[in-house]
């Protein structure tokens, strides 16, 4: 048996699966100011006459890292960065930083040294502030580690007690900026999320709850609740990744789908493209910081069953704001869900109130209630449909390097829209007529994201990149270096390198057993020539086990 | 961030495309570049947005060159590519989503001249000319400027605008005598009815970022601000560099950066540039922050520093003798037109041979254009190329102005009906850009195609 708890916005979801069966589910309020009591609840009702000893595995999402960053309660952290040359620093929205001399180049090579007596200058800053988390990040450090590791080292010895982060074990892809957004929320969360794991693993001690308990990412993908530690970050925006994977599990495989997470003021749109949840580009928008965060493309559209309905000068405006519930549930003014109540849509709230509700908005347009509410509910279509077909166009027009990736790229549109949340069912098959595909509301929708959690399958991803010139390989996932002798490795030697490497780090990190689901995603390989002679050979080889399901989940 | 304010990207390092493994031109070329400008986050920027390349039509191509026997053979889809790009900044530009663009593509095009039957000087077509003619024909705009700032003389650019007076091409460049292709002398001015239009600056070997920029500010700048274009377009080589392989000039990171700052190009393209890890990284970085308005002043290549190359008295005094002589030759301009089309009846002859140096081509042209009181005169190209020992191609090529007259455009029409099997001549090419038509005509399998 399987358990899956989603810590949503609103409920917190959990569900049991056996197999391709969901045995139980249940719901409970989130209590955004104690996370942790709001998830034993959900679990307690969950396990009640379940034998605990059948228990296999215990996924959790949570909105912990998301909430605290979103409410400005993360800890503390002075940033030090190493920029080289290039931007101004200043031009990165990274807000205060220590800036210190010292470069590396894109081939790692040293091209300006660091100057102790700076480093030292900046810890006395740092101490001078109070601060007790440090990331230190350096453009090109993950091409090579001295700098950073130096810089580390000094301010380690000058400070004693604080807790230091490196640009290089966080992310070793490049973009620099980002990198160091990332470097500094997993500093400012470490401790927190540190603290929230060992509770969990507390509590589930104390039910007799043996099974291994893991952590759902951005991305889709499960990882260890002792693993995940190192990286806090990654747990950010765990709930629409929750949704999208348990659409996943209750769709056909292999098809295009749009998920439509529908909830009382935002939607949350996700693409699936033949069978492959699509993942932002360059990763997460965390707040106003961009990152390095693996997490699936989700587009957050200010638009629910509660958004405000305002007409003002005979046009009509929905959200993006709430006035409170709808008026058919008791609020104070016209919404869409009023809307769909009073088109016989759906049969949430009072019939009368709602009719209410639409003769503000038909006084204010000059029309009847029925067309008032048809009005409404086709602005809510047209918002939906106008953002998916963004979400399609911005998919076809991100940029590509090779020719290839120009010719190939083909026209997708969406065979199904699925609807999960709440607000789903009376409106998914109205934006699925618009785009000439099916709707698909599954069975267990509101409980989608608790199953997706479930069944999901770890994740991992590996980076490598090597230079045969200098004889060097690096993986930019935890900073790994290492020697490479061969000068005319070949691009399978180094896709063998890169499945060797995986299969450490998933066994590091406690998943070993999918390291054979690993495939190479992306490889290149350039020779480096100078005057007329090779000299060397750069090459990169990305290598994932991409987000999927456990075997044990046959689809229904 | 409002649209206005963007500078749109388009990075396309074509990294699967090179004319052979060891080739300059190969796919390492943007390799560091693209390190450098991803490391940098640029494209995160709120003052950048990147645009995704497409495919020039082989018509786009067809309105700037006679391709012998056609399109389709003279280019790859790279080279559609790194021509689309600077189109869908065009399009960008005039939609007004972008301030100013930069097509950072390669393969690069401004050795390509007219005629087309090979690559000459690591080019096969010009993207800098396929994006005049696309911006004149689509967007009606007359009158443009193109600065070649590369460190060879944008001889292709300088073929295909010969005899437009609507379009600038001034290149500046090392001196020819001393570099390839070398061309780009002060008296190359133009045809008879552009002339001065078409401006050259030699410039010394070890020109430093001083003399780049007194160029600049004594010469293009006034040009520019007396000719008055609609748009202002880079050839943005970057083969001045200081550690260019292949040429021998002083220019920085930072003195290109300030160059575009200056001159404010509404788009810009990329040419040469083969220092690939020593400039191209901080070339290129320097540039696009120049465009998006951002501080530059922290690009600075490893080994340099401000001072450390100085001109001797001699080039200095070179570099101002050569300007005094462009400048003349523009203040000149109207005059000059006039002296020559009264020297000449007609017609407008000249023959020339053409060498290929990549695919090591021989090509003879007479050219032919009618000296028209009522438009800009219809044209003739008799052609024949021939590939070391191998097959000899052989075309006649007939233009029709924009604006074209009645007269112009019937003889035009005459002269190809005349040539069409003809079996001396191998192909027959029409080029309509009145009507924005063209047509292929080969003349031993007896069939047209057109677009």
């Amino acid at each position: 048996m399987l358990i899956g708890i989603d810590v949503g916005g609103t409920t917190t979801d959990a569900v049991v699966v056996d197999g391709n069966k969901v045995v139980k589910t249940a719901y409970v309020p989130t209590n955004h100011d104690n996370l942790l009591k709001c998830l034993l609840l959900a679990l307690d009702e969950l396990v009640q006459g379940i034998d605990t000893g059948k228990i296999e595995r215990v996924v959790l999402s949570t909105t912990l890292i998301t909430n605290m960053i979103a409410e400005g309660k993360t800890d503390p952290v002075a940033l030090v960065l190493i920029p080289g040359p290039g931007t101004n620093p200043r031009d990165y929205a990274l807000g205060e930083s220590i800036i210190l001399d010292g470069a590396i180049d894109f081939r790692g090579k040293e091209i300006d040294r660091l100057k102790e007596s700076q480093i030292k200058e900046a810890a006395s800053k740092i101490r001078g502030q109070g601060l007790s988390r440090v990331a230190v990040v350096g453009k090109f450090c993950q091409r090579n580690h001295a700098h950073e590791l130096k810089v580390a080292e000094i301010l380690a010895a000058a400070l004693p007690g604080v807790k230091i982060e490196m640009g290089h074990k966080v992310s070793g892809q490049l973009n620099f900026p980002r990198r160091a957004a990332t470097t500094m929320l997993t500093a400012a969360t470490k401790d927190s999320y540190e603290r929230f794991a060992k509770d969990v693993a507390a509590a589930l001690k104390e039910r007799k709850i043996s099974a291994p308990v893991y952590i759902l990412k951005a991305d889709g993908g499960t990882l260890p609740l002792d693993k995940s530690v190192q990286m806090p970050v990654e747990t950010i925006f765990s709930g629409p990744a929750a949704s999208i994977m348990g659409v996943l599990a209750l769709t056909d495989p292999g098809q295009s789908n749009v998920v439509v997470d529908i909830g009382g003021t935002t939607t949350d749109l996700a693409l699936i493209l033949s069978g492959k949840p699509l993942l932002s580009a360059k990763g997460a928008r965390v707040g106003s910081l961009l990152t390095q965060v693996r997490a699936f493309a989700v587009k957050s559209v200010a638009i629910g069953g509660d958004s405000a309905v305002t007409v003002c000068g005979g046009s009509l405006t929905v959200g993006p704001h709430r006035d409170g519930p709808p008026l058919c549930m008791g609020g104070n003014g016209p919404t869409p869900t009023d809307a769909l109540r009073v088109l016989g849509l759906s049969q949430i709230g009072d019939a009368a109130l709602a009719e209410k509700a639409m003769q503000i908005v038909a006084e204010g347009l000059g029309c009847t209630t029925k067309e008032a509410a048809q009005t409404v509910v086709d602005a809510v279509v047209d918002k939906i449909v106008f953002e998916i077909n963004e979400m399609f166009r911005e998919w076809e027009h991100e940029p590509a390097y090779r020719v290839w990736e120009i010719l190939k790229k083909e026209k997708l549109s969406a065979q199904s829209v699925v609807g999960v949340g709440g607000g789903a069912p009376p409106l998914v098959p109205l934006v699925a007529a618009r785009l000439g595909a099916a709707a698909i509301v599954p069975q267990y929708a509101p409980v989608a994201n608790a199953i997706g959690a479930a069944v999901a399958r770890p994740t991992l991803t590996l980076n490598l990149h090597i230079d045969t010139e200098k004889g060097e390989f690096s993986v930019a996932e935890d900073g790994l270096m290492g020697r490479v002798t061969d000068q005319k490795m070949t691009p399978d030697d180094a896709e063998r390198l890169a499945r060797r490497l995986l299969a450490e780090r998933a066994a590091l990190l406690g998943i070993g057993e999918y390291a054979g689901e690993a495939e190479v995603t992306y490889s290149e390989v350039f020779n480096m020539i100078r005057g007329w002679s090779t000299v060397g050979r750069l090459m990169d080889v990305r290598m994932e086990i991409p987000a999927g399901l456990l075997p044990s989940w046959g689809r229904c | 961030m409002s649209p206005q304010s963007k500078t749109g990207l388009i990075f396309f390092p074509a990294f699967d495309w090179a004319i052979s493994p060891t080739h300059p031109e190969r796919e390492e070329r943007l390799l560091y570049t693209r390190d450098q400008i991803f490391e940098e986050g640029l494209m995160d920027l709120p003052q950048i947005e990147e645009y995704k390349p497409r495919l020039a039509e082989e018509k786009d191509v067809a309105r700037a060159h006679f391709c012998v026997p056609d399109v389709g053979s003279q280019v790859t889809e790279a080279h559609l590519i790194a021509a689309g790009s600077t189109l869908t900044l065009a399009d960008a530009l005039e939609k007004g989503e972008i301030r100013n663009g930069f097509a950072l593509v390669r393969p690069p095009g401004h050795h390509s001249m007219r005629v087309v039957h090979g690559n000459r000087g690591f080019c096969n077509i010009n993207n800098m000319a396929i994006l005049v003619e696309y911006l004149r024909t689509k967007y009606g705009h007359k009158r443009i400027a193109v600065i070649d700032t590369d460190v060879h003389h944008g001889d292709g650019t300088q073929d295909i605008f010969w005899h437009d007076p609507d379009v600038l091409c001034l290149s500046f460049h090392q001196d020819g005598h001393t570099l390839y292709p070398g061309s780009g002398f002060v008296n190359e001015m133009g045809g008879p009815q552009a002339l001065a239009r078409t401006l050259n600056v030699p410039l010394p070997p070890g020109t430093t970022d001083e003399g780049i920029h007194y160029v600049l500010d004594n010469l293009i700048l006034p040009i520019l601000d007396d000719f008055k274009p609609d748009l202002i377009l880079n050839s943005a080589g970057q083969d001045n560099h200081y550690t260019d392989p292949l040429a021998n000039m002083r220019f920085s990171a930072n003195g290109y950066a300030r160059l575009n700052e200056k001159l404010a190009p509404d788009l810009c393209v990329l040419e040469g540039g083969y220092a690939v890890e020593t400039a191209l990284p901080y070339v290129n970085t320097g540039i696009i922050q120049a465009m998006a308005g951002l501080d530059y002043s922290h690009v600075k290549e490893p080994d340099y520093v401000p001072g450390r190359f100085v001109q001797t008295e001699g080039m200095v005094r070179e570099i101002e003798h050569t300007v005094a002589q462009v400048q003349k030759i523009w203040e000149q301009r109207d005059e000059l037109v006039e002296e020559a089309l009264a020297a000449l009846g007609d017609f407008y002859r000249r023959k020339r041979r053409v060498f290929y140096d990549t695919d090591m081509i021989n090509e003879n042209q007479e050219e032919v254009v009618r000296l028209c009181p009522d438009c800009a005169g219809y044209m003739t190209i008799n052609t024949s190329a021939q590939r070391g020992y191998g097959i000899l191609n052989s075309a006649f090529c007939v233009s029709i102005p924009r604006k074209a007259c009645s007269s112009c455009r019937d003889d035009a029409k005459e002269e190809y009906a005349e040539h069409v099997d003809d079996k001396r001549i191998g192909y027959v090419l029409m080029q309509d850009k009145d009507k924005d038509k063209f047509k292929f005509y080969n003349n031993m399998t007896r069939t047209e195609r057109g677009y």
